[in-house]
């Protein structure tokens, strides 16, 4: 029995082994209602620091810990916040900023013209290899240090203690809208370079909050309020952000909230019309039509959707206003222009004449003129499991009724969608949506539309964002010119000539849906809790009652 | 022994390279660049793609890349994960503990509610017990695992408020998943000890011990018990690789920050570092339980010889 009992042992280890795993729980010290902790949940950012924080929650941390020179109001506008004044000169090449005098890090550092160059160039040093880097791609010597064959930003320098100089490579009267970029955030010396792990995962900063220890990751994120903040300080005490899982996240923040666990949550979408019964009377139900666009992208140079005509027909052909009753509940809108709403200075409703209303004689005349035929057959392309199935079938539906096409649908997962919209021969029709990093026209009109936003690499895939791959030398122009006019009504003008180039006469992208987001808040604990820019809560600014 | 458990280390080895390779052949076949797109619609800025194909050497042939994981994973080192450029090792760490805790508390409810109930059956045969034990097994069985964690949660986290909702890590948010976890493999140990006990205690052994005037305690512990726990305790280890491995559905609905989240997650992200190291984790403990479950046949039975 010597082999028995050896075993025996080997077993016996390893349940002790594991009991003693089981042992090692951390504390549980949550149910505590403390009185102005706002609570939410998040899904696991991919960083919060400003060095790669890009999507929306690891940007919401970024930016209670950061402040950089201007912040964006939910209307658009920039909001000033370290930036005492911005100037550009009469080309547009270079920036003068003044920043405000005597604020500090929380560690104590100050914040300096310095402390903006060096948390510049820390985004955009080539060791960073960082996701947001290109933001800052105007200014000069952007290629030098992205590239390794520089180690200083060239285009940046400081006058004095509190004077910031940016000189471009290209004329743009709207740089300075691009800083409300968490990217842009000043950085005390103590950041180090980029892949100092310690700091990425308790950045020290500037803003409005602090953390209160480590990024637990997966778990939980804690930040207090920043007492030494030097603008107007938060109300709030703390804020906790549960971390979700991505796969249920939506669903727990929903019963996270029913349950009081949460102040502040997103909704599985079939929820939503119950939800929206049960809140909006109450006032816990909040709206905002945010900074972003769904949109049906065309393959414009490849048959059948090679003409302007034939991408008419499609969008004639689909009932907007049905599909938004129907499918969505009456939560989505049906979009009437590429441009956000909140873009207060440059939105122009209708600039899609064929987005109006569904018109089946229009449709079916473009449809001849274009050559499409019924029996023709049109690929549409669509991501799975992002909930988009529903939609995309109508609108199949709709396409096949009115211009007896056969649509033949190709639902892909997401990487798989992507590699399949930037080959070379892509053809027929696919969903997009697109949300702004800052509010211009820019952001939305340069990688969506202009020639450069296609990037094809040596084979022609498309590795920019302009996947449809509409190029046209006159709305490339106006880009230019816009972003060189320096006046903002008269940009505005130019921005709003390009758009109904590109949107009504070339029909280079078919636009569906505005992006409406909706929240539930506890407004019995708190006000003025609204849904920012960035699709986020206020944070550094509700009261707490 | 000595010889037959070495020669299974031996098989343990080439079975989880054979498993790498097979995954990492996998991955690669997988259509998309893994570093190629952002999270949403955005496109990635191609230079950011070449400087990270270059620093997770996805710009070498798979073969040279497949050589260095196996290199480093002999060191102990899995990589980076691709998209918070973590180690992969300190990623999978506290996950790992999380899953191995769940794991056993899961298998404890297991053995403890499905041998009790089994026993009960069997030994009280067509009582009110046993019909009880058959109906409530054939519904646990029946539900599928997502319906039992939903119900589970939606009645004690957010109607009763009995225990947290989003699950911390603390022994009380485990409770709910163990036993979503444990429901359907009770049931499932309660009718297979039910039916083998019946059977042992129809077997000749059984009758000559009562013959020979032994107390029906010594009867049940020493013959009737101890030859029917053998396809159980069989079971029970298999089930127990399934939940090391992580519970892909019901860490996701309890939040549990176990190996079942972290593949989830990743595949979802196309973080193939981080595929790689559950998957083959996961052969690990499946192949290094089913060793220990052979060698514990000797231990329960006498007449098995390892050889």
């Amino acid at each position: 029995m010597r082999g028995a009992k050896s075993a025996k042992w080997v077993v016996g280890a390893i349940v002790v082994a594991m009991a003693a795993t089981a042992c090692g729980g951390g504390s549980n010290d949550s149910g505590k209602g403390g009185g102005a902790t706002f609570r939410l949940g998040i899904t696991e950012p991919k960083s919060i620091d400003p060095i790669n924080a890009q999507e929306s929650e690891g940007t919401l941390v970024a930016r209670q810990l950061f402040v950089g020179l201007y912040d964006v109001k939910d209307d658009g506008t920039l909001a000033p916040k370290l930036a005492e004044s911005a100037k550009p000169n009469d080309a547009g090449d270079e920036w003068t900023f003044q920043i405000k005098k005597d604020t500090k890090f929380s560690n104590g550092e100050p914040v300096n013209a310095e402390a903006f160059i060096r948390g510049w160039t820390r985004v955009a040093t080539k060791a960073s290899a960082s996701d947001v880097a290109y933001h800052m791609n105007g200014i000069a010597g952007y290629k030098e240090l992205n590239g390794g064959s520089s180690d200083k930003f060239s285009g940046l320098s400081a006058e004095g203690d509190y004077t910031l100089k940016v000189k471009l490579s290209a004329p743009d009267f709207e740089f300075d809208k691009k800083t409300a970029h968490p990217a842009f955030s000043p950085m005390p010396k103590v950041a180090g370079a980029g892949d100092n792990k310690s700091f990425n995962d308790a950045p020290i900063g500037n803003g409005p909050f602090k953390m209160s220890g480590s990024w637990e990751h997966n778990k939980k994120i804690t930040l207090v309020r920043n007492d030494d903040y030097g603008l107007t300080k938060a109300k709030l005490d703390k804020v906790e952000l549960a971390i979700l899982n991505p796969a249920n996240g939506v669903t727990l923040e929903y019963k996270g909230f029913e349950s009081g666990q949460f102040d502040w949550a997103r909704m599985p979408v079939p929820q939503m019309p119950g939800a929206k019964k049960k809140y909006e009377p109450q006032g816990e139900w909040v709206k905002a039509d945010v900074a972003g666009i769904n949109y049906i992208s065309p393959f414009n140079e490849t048959s059948p959707m090679n003409s302007a005509d034939a991408r008419k027909a499609i969008s004639y052909a689909i009932d907007r206003a049905e599909i938004a009753k129907g499918v969505f509940q009456g939560l989505q809108e049906p979009a009437t222009a590429l441009l956000p709403p909140n873009f207060k200075e440059v939105y122009k409703a209708d600039v899609c004449s064929s987005c109006a209303k569904q018109d089946k004689a229009k449709a079916k005349e473009y449809a001849e003129k274009a050559g499409l035929k019924p029996g023709d057959t049109l690929d549409f392309g669509y991501n799975t499991g992002a909930g988009h199935e529903e939609w995309v079938q109508a609108v199949a539906k709709q396409v096949e009724d009115v211009l007896g096409l056969k649509v033949k649908l190709n639902g892909l997962p997401f990487k798989e969608a992507l590699e399949k919209q930037q080959e070379k021969g892509a053809k027929g029709i696919w969903r997009q949506a697109w949300s702004a990093d800052y509010p211009t026209a820019d952001n939305f009109f340069a990688p969506l539309l202009s020639t450069n936003g296609i990037n094809p690499d040596a084979n022609g895939k498309a590795l920019g964002d302009n996947r449809g791959r509409y190029s046209n030398p006159k709305f490339d122009e106006l880009l230019v010119k816009a972003r060189q006019t320096k006046d903002a009504t008269e940009r505005a003008k130019i921005y709003n000539e390009a758009e109904k180039l590109a949107i009504d006469e070339d029909q280079a992208v078919i636009p569906t849906w505005k992006r409406t987001q909706y929240r539930l808040v506890n407004t019995k604990k708190f006000t003025n809790v609204k849904i920012d820019f960035y699709e986020d809560p206020n944070l550094a600014e509700i009261g707490v009652k | 022994m000595g010889k037959y458990v070495i020669r299974r280390i031996g098989q343990m080895v080439v079975v989880l390279f054979g498993a790498t390779l097979i995954l990492f052949a996998c991955l690669f076949v997988l259509p998309g660049d893994p570093v190629g797109s952002l999270g949403g619609d955005k496109a990635r800025d191609p230079a950011v793609v070449e400087q990270l194909r270059e620093r997770y050497g996805l710009d070498k042939p798979l073969a040279v890349q497949y050589g260095n994981y196996v290199t480093n994973l002999v060191k102990g080192d899995l990589g980076e994960d691709y998209t918070q450029r973590r180690q992969v090792t300190e990623v999978l760490g506290p996950k790992l503990g999380n899953t191995a805790r769940l794991a056993v508390a899961a298998i404890i409810i297991d053995v403890v509610i499905g041998v009790l109930a089994g026993l009960v059956a069997a030994l009280f045969r067509y009582s009110f017990w046993d019909v009880l034990v058959t109906l409530l097994t054939t519904f646990a069985i029946g539900f599928p695992s997502f319906v039992i964690g939903m119900v589970l949660q939606s009645t004690f986290s957010v109607n009763l408020g009995w225990f947290p909702l989003i699950s911390d890590g603390s022994f009380n948010s485990m409770i709910m998943p163990a036993f979503t976890l444990a429901i359907i493999d009770a049931a499932l140990v309660a009718r297979l000890m039910r039916g083998t006990m019946l059977e042992v205690l129809r077997a000749d052994y059984v009758k000559t011990a009562i013959a020979k005037g032994l107390p029906r305690r010594t009867v049940l512990l020493k013959h009737v018990m101890r030859n029917s726990i053998i396809p159980v305790v069989t079971y029970i280890g298999i089930s127990f690789g399934g939940l090391l491995g992580g519970a892909l559905i019901t860490e996701a609905i309890f939040n549990w920050d176990g190996m079942g989240y972290a593949l989830v997650t990743s595949i979802q992200q196309g973080n193939n570092p981080i595929i790689v190291g559950v998957v083959t984790y996961g052969v690990a403990v499946f192949v290094v339980l089913n060793l220990l479950v052979d060698l514990l046949y000797a231990v329960l039975d006498p007449r098995i010889r390892l050889s």
